[in-house]
């Protein structure tokens, strides 16, 4: 066995501990203000070049960012190892979903889907819902794909379309990190009652974006 | 700026070269010592190898795919935390390099100016993985390794992302 100890015994561990919640704290207060001045929709097709282009392409369309948070906000509720499992998983799922845009294979309802995707996570944060970790990282992974796919269409193909990939990979980790930050407010019992707010209010938002499609 | 330093920045300036080394050095690092060894060396000859064949190459290659393969790869690895044997490190690593350093033409009118841009890029790449191979090694023991796995996660997927945005634009492997 050529792995290191420690890391094998982390997968195994249990959950992230107080310094986690201090740093997932700093980064979520981040990205809260980020949040402040980012009114518009995703997926206007204005995605520049360079990594403060790709950085900034998720935390301007307010229903791609809600619907990242949401999956944070749910990994509280769902504990380890699905908590830390997000983070990890959902990129390259996202990617795979962003790959199958750039090839141009079309996707059925794109962002009645997406629209969808904040609706329903919102609600099982709202209801603090506790499936198996498969169904839960089954339905987080459909949703991942489809959500790739509207921004994958967008890629530039530049000569900066590394530095574009890599801020906007980074800029959607860090929303679901902001989200597991403040889903550890939900150790405490008032703390548990504003996450489940927070998933109301992502649901609600959902069922916004759902009508301004329809 | 002198050959031998703009060779040693040029690594830096390249974020498909940065994305590459820290994804390499997030996977060597989470290897046995004998495997981060053989990676090591593998690196080093690798990067030598890639730089004599841009010296000698005729025409521009289509190493940057290879590159991004390789930051997959590494990525992927980092992310489940997979062992590797000191073989498959060292041909990783070897990879890594040989892309990288065939990557990196020197942009310079002289012999001289050229040769020592390409050993200052061969000195500086094997810096940079020296340093992420040191920073992965802090990272691990921050929040049980955590961090590090997601910085594989997005290596891995800005990594995919890329690759395909060049297959759909027509520019792999042309």
């Amino acid at each position: 066995m050529g792995l290191r100890e420690d890391i094998h015994h982390s997968a195994l561990g249990s959950p992230i501990g107080y310094s986690a919640v201090i740093g997932y704290s700093v980064l979520a207060v981040a990205l809260l203000l980020l949040f402040a001045v980012s009114p518009a929709l995703a997926h206007t097709g204005s995605a520049a070049g360079g990594f403060v282009g790709g950085f900034s392409h998720p935390l301007f369309g307010i229903d791609h960012m809600v619907a990242m948070v949401a999956v944070g906000l749910w990994g509280a509720f769902l504990g380890a190892p699905a908590i830390w499992l997000l983070p990890i998983v959902f990129p390259p799922v996202m990617a795979l979903g962003g790959v199958i845009g750039i090839l141009g294979v079309p996707l059925p309802a794109v962002e009645t889907a997406i629209a969808l995707s904040a609706m329903v996570l919102g609600i099982m944060v709202a209801l603090a819902a506790r499936p198996h970790v498969a169904i839960a990282a089954l339905l987080v992974a459909v949703f991942a794909i489809f959500h790739g796919h509207a921004h994958g269409s967008e890629l530039p193909s530049g000569a900066d379309a590394v530095a574009y990939s890599i801020g906007f990979v980074a800029a959607t980790g860090l929303l679901h990190i902001a989200g597991i930050a403040f889903g550890q407010l939900a150790r405490w019992p008032l703390g548990r009652m504003a996450v489940r707010a927070a998933g109301g209010a992502i649901a609600l938002a959902g069922l916004v974006f759902l009508r301004g499609i329809g | 700026m002198s050959g031998l330093a703009s060779g040693l920045l040029h690594p830096l300036m390249v974020p498909a070269h940065v994305l590459a080394l820290v994804a390499l050095g997030l996977c060597i690092d989470l290897q046995a010592r004998a495997a981060r060894i053989a990676a090591g060396a593998g690196f080093a000859l690798g990067v030598a190898g890639g730089l004599a064949a841009i010296a000698f190459a005729a025409r521009p290659t289509s190493a940057i795919d290879l590159l991004l393969t390789a930051t997959l790869l590494s990525g992927a690895l980092a992310a489940a935390v997979l062992p590797l044997p000191s073989l498959v490190s060292a041909l990783l690593a070897g990879l890594t390099g040989a892309a990288l350093g065939m990557d990196s033409p020197p942009q310079a009118i002289s012999l001289t100016v050229a040769t020592m841009t390409l050993i200052g890029t061969g000195i500086g790449a094997c810096l940079i993985f020296v340093v992420a191979t040191v920073a992965a090694g802090l990272l691990r023991g921050l929040w049980k390794g955590i961090p590090l796995r997601i910085l594989g996660s997005w290596c891995a997927a800005s990594a995919l992302l890329v690759l395909a945005l060049r297959f759909a634009r027509g520019l792999m492997f042309e």
